[in-house]
């Protein structure tokens, strides 16, 4: 591969995991249709990169986050028991559907993030009073002077998300973040920072159950996928930074419209 | 308990960021190169590094006599195992 393309892929990988990061959704979801659309990559060869880029920045973020100790180790592990499953089904169940018939999945999906986006609502979720036993799964978090304590309510819902999240990942590329953040903080009682930390620690065991399948397969075009990986490493530690500033609801409704745009236009290629 | 997780944090960020840090790595190089050696061995130790997460996890978890989560890791683990499984035998 030439040197400017591999400039160019650093770049696309940068861009989409500054984006991602920042609104809190992954790169993958500008990842995939920027390789596909603009360049031609093959969707799978575009999906087992942004699978391969997905690993490298959960780790990143992870390193960062369980230093912070907003992970839920217990939770993401328990939850893992569906992304992976979901991932393995998904990754297996890729290789069945047609281009045409994942590149409508990827449309719809899309589509169906940029509703959700628009109706994202911000409640907290935590207990006050630090007395209160959070259980096996729930835990504590300290928040400037401020310790708060939540307990996890209605699992199996948390692990039905977890499964299509997983889902998600194997088919998609995608992280499944969208999925599984709001789920845990709206109906599970999952502190938001402590969803968002914890469901980008799983991320990258999601996508590590169906990347093998993807790399066996031939999909894994390596100058593309590393570049991408490397350009979103930094990608989306800046994205990460910017979008706890960048709170702005304005924002979020117009990427949710982006996300609509961008689904339509994936959708398109179906046809 | 805390203490023992964080002692457990502790040796999954350092496996994390070792196995970052050596992918990273290979990759730079093999871009720069233009060969396909480092790059495939870059790629194939990144997507090992999350496998690699789950074993620590399962380990620690067995060490501090929990069980159920023990169980719960070793699940993924295997699922992660049959992936890989599925990957060289195909």
């Amino acid at each position: 591969m030439p040197a400017h393309h591999v400039l160019i892929y650093l770049f696309t990988g940068a861009a989409a995991g500054l984006v991602g990061a920042m609104l809190g959704i992954g790169g993958g979801v500008f990842l995939v249709p920027l390789l596909t659309l603009l360049f031609h990559v093959p969707i799978r060869a575009a999906v087992a990169a942004s699978l391969i880029s997905v690993i490298a920045t959960a780790t990143a973020s992870s390193t960062v986050n369980l230093d912070r100790g907003l992970v839920n180790m217990r939770l993401a592990m328990a939850l893992e028991v569906a992304t992976s499953v979901g991932g393995l089904g998904g990754g297996l169940a890729a290789s069945l559907l047609s281009t045409q018939q994942l590149f409508l999945l990827f449309g719809g999906t899309l589509a169906v993030m940029g509703a959700l986006m628009m109706m994202r609502s911000g409640r907290r979720n935590v207990i006050a009073d630090t007395s209160v036993d959070p259980g096996r799964l729930g835990g504590r978090l300290q928040e400037g002077d401020t310790a708060y304590v939540y307990r996890v309510r209605r699992m199996p819902l948390a692990l039905g998300a977890s499964l299509v999240a997983g889902a998600v990942s194997g088919l998609l590329g995608l992280g499944g973040g969208i999925v599984k953040v709001p789920v845990l903080n709206t109906f599970c009682g999952v502190p938001i920072r402590v969803a968002a930390a914890t469901s980008a620690f799983m991320i990258g065991v999601t996508a590590a159950a169906s990347v093998f399948i993807y790399f066996a397969r031939g999909d894994v075009v390596l100058p593309i996928a590393a570049a991408v990986a490397l350009g979103a490493l930094p990608g989306s530690i800046a994205g990460a930074r910017l979008g706890q500033r960048v709170e702005a609801r304005a924002l979020k409704i117009f990427m949710a419209a982006v996300l609509l745009l961008v689904g339509g236009r994936m959708a398109l290629e179906a046809l | 308990m805390t203490g023992r997780v964080e002692q457990l944090e502790g040796v999954i960020e350092k496996a994390l960021v070792v196995g970052l840090a050596l992918s990273t790595g290979l990759l730079l190089v093999g871009l720069i190169l233009g060969a396909a050696g480092p790059l495939r061995w870059g790629i194939v130790l990144l997507m090992l590094t999350p496998v690699a997460r789950v074993a620590v996890v399962t380990v620690g978890l067995a060490l501090e006599r929990d069980w159920t989560f023990t169980l719960v890791s070793s699940f993924v683990l295997a699922v992660l195992a049959s992936g890989i499984w599925m990957a060289v035998h195909r």
